[in-house]
């Protein structure tokens, strides 16, 4: 599904991802884990096409397509969703017009009719009550004023709703009470359908225990030191960063 | 006829602090070839000299054409807003209108103008004396769109009486050279005063909003709030001075402009400006000038919006914040479904 050769990518000048390779195939559940700095974020950015990150060399070959000629919102289209970070505000922006307008837009590039407004609502019933999310976020506008916990689970509707190939996670556990993340594992794991691929960054265990990776994927300055199965991820709980022979170049 | 030749009208000048960065030249030394009052179609409605002295000059342009003004009396709630079209239609000339509307105690009214013009070359200088008695409220939008050949100075000034509210809302649309100056003496306790404007240009239009509060009496508030989204060659002006004086304690005086400069070659100069002579009270300004947050574009775009679409729903979203400030249901439908076609 996803191939990355030697990514090489600069925020402002500054080179973050240093010759990455990491390749997805389909259904696989991927983790990356690493120090600050070491650059997950920036390769999620990458992937999503984020304004900050300037592909240097390298590339990415996603669906049999090379990736870098696609712009954001076609990448979007073709299946990739990142959950961000921190989701910006954005007032004025009613939060389930955004979702109907994005759900018609995959659509339309997917060559599928639009689903009007009554069908649209029957897809938020069932699907929010599928995964146990409440709905009354969708009556806001997009993210304004949401708790922390608000944003994540605003996320995860969008995830539902646009149901893409490839799930791209950056820390959505970050900031999460216990049942908040038992709820991200639920959707994940019910989503996982042998074709759908997951690449999750965190630091803790607590959500790879729910979502169980194939693989996890140590990153330190800008490439991928280290490669395992699930026991990667119980070791470094365990022994820190450090005591897997992981030294931070940040120091 | 050329304004300037009115030998008794004490013109803005070009360094007058008021009027700075505004250009009335063109328009003053234009040669009009006709001067006409624009008649409204109403019957019945009161004829007065207008004798008042106005706080602004701009007034007297109107006066020294036609003196007559008509009354608008509102005597008890009205259901529906009452709505005035104005459509100018001839070439190459300078056209009058004067209106005082009087909102009697107790009542709640709402009354929406559009002014538009289907002509080259020609002007329209409109003055608005509103008057809202004591526990009235009174609900006022404005739609300007005039063509990038038409001028237009709209003055307006308020005298609110005791625990009246006002809300005036105006859409400035067009792309021609406009002026919109309002007035408010606050000499009464109690009194709510909103006065909203979205600011929509594109190509060359030339917007001046130029705003004077003054509080003289206590617990009142004065609430202005102006969006710009500028396009093209487009440009703003906002000034909006509140004062806020001995005798106004519990007074809340806000101003607010807030711009999305939409080309590299749109400008808006933006000043707001508060004198507070009181510690008794709430105040705030502040003027924020940009382009669209590239943040909450990125948003929407890693959603599938590809970028167009993206960034007219961001900019939709900064021009409703004054659509939304709308109270009356009816102004709302109506400007929500105004197109220029159906006025020209």
């Amino acid at each position: 599904m996803l191939k990355i050769e030697n990514l090489k990518v600069n925020i402002n000048e500054k080179e973050i991802l240093k010759g990455l390779n990491l390749e997805i195939k389909p259904g696989e559940v991927h983790a990356l884990m690493g120090v600050n700095g070491a650059g997950k974020s920036t390769l999620v950015k990458t992937l999503s096409a984020h304004y900050d990150c300037e592909v240097t060399d390298g590339s990415i070959v996603y669906k049999n397509k090379d990736l870098l000629e696609l712009d954001v919102a076609d990448r979007a289209n073709e299946g990739i969703f990142m959950s961000f970070q921190n989701p910006v505000e954005v007032p004025g922006v009613n939060n389930s017009y955004f979702l109907k307008t994005a759900v018609n837009e995959k659509r339309a590039y997917n060559g599928e009719d639009e689903i009007d407004a009554m069908n649209f609502l029957k897809l938020i019933k069932e699907q929010t009550a599928k995964y146990d999310i409440d709905k009354k976020l969708l009556q806001r506008d997009l993210n304004e004023g949401f708790s922390g916990g608000e944003k994540k689970r605003n996320e995860l509707i969008q995830l539902i709703l646009l149901n893409p190939d490839l799930i791209m996670l950056d820390e959505i556990d970050s900031g999460l009470d216990v049942d908040a993340i038992k709820t991200v594992a639920n959707v994940i794991n019910q989503m996982l359908d042998g074709k759908k691929s997951v690449l999750m960054i965190t630091h803790y265990d607590r959500l790879l225990e729910l979502v169980k990776p194939d693989f996890v994927h140590i990153l330190n300055d800008g490439k991928i030191v280290k490669t395992g199965d699930y026991s990667l991820a119980l070791e470094l709980d365990e022994k820190g960063f450090e005591g897997i022979g992981i030294k931070d170049e940040n120091k | 006829m050329k304004i300037n030749d009115f030998k008794d009208l004490n013109l803005p000048k070009k360094y007058d602090e008021e009027y700075r960065k505004v250009d009335f030249a063109p328009l003053f030394s234009y040669d009009f070839e006709n001067v006409k009052t624009y008649e409204f179609d109403i019957m019945g409605l009161q004829i007065i000299t207008d004798e008042k002295n106005y706080d602004n000059v701009l007034f007297d342009i109107t006066r020294s054409i036609d003196k007559n003004q008509v009354v608008l009396t509102i005597d008890s709630n009205i259901p529906e807003p009452i709505c005035l079209i104005h459509k100018l239609k001839d070439d190459e000339t300078f056209y009058v209108n004067s209106l005082r509307v009087e909102v009697k105690e107790g009542a709640k009214a709402s009354l929406i103008e559009v002014f538009t013009n289907d002509c080259v070359n020609s002007a329209y200088s409109v003055n608005r004396d509103f008057h809202i008695e004591s526990n009235s409220e009174f609900e006022y939008a404005k739609i300007q769109h005039v063509n990038e050949n038409g001028t237009f100075i709209y003055n307006a000034n308020f005298e609110q009486e005791e625990s009246s509210v006002c809300k005036f809302t105006s859409f400035e649309l067009g792309d021609g050279f406009i002026v919109n100056s309002y007035i408010n003496k606050i000499e009464n306790k109690n009194i709510e005063y909103y006065l909203n404007g979205l600011v929509k240009s594109q190509n060359s239009a030339n917007t001046n909003n130029l705003i004077k509060t003054i509080h003289n009496n206590e617990s009142s508030k004065s609430d202005i709030n102006f969006k710009h989204s500028l396009k093209d060659y487009s440009r703003a002006v906002f000034k909006a001075k509140s004062i806020v004086n001995k005798e106004a304690a519990f007074s809340k005086a806000f101003q607010n402009s807030n711009t999305i400069l939409l080309s590299n070659d749109a400008e808006i100069f933006a000043q707001p400006h508060l004198e507070i002579l009181i510690d008794e009270l709430e105040a705030s300004h502040g003027a924020t000038t940009g382009t669209l947050d590239k943040e909450q574009l990125l948003y929407l775009q890693a959603r599938g919006i590809p970028k167009d679409k993206a960034y007219d729903m961001l900019l939709k979203a900064f021009e409703s914040q004054i659509y939304d400030n709308i109270d009356d249901k009816l102004i709302k439908e109506f400007i929500s479904t105004y197109t220029r076609s159906k006025y020209v």
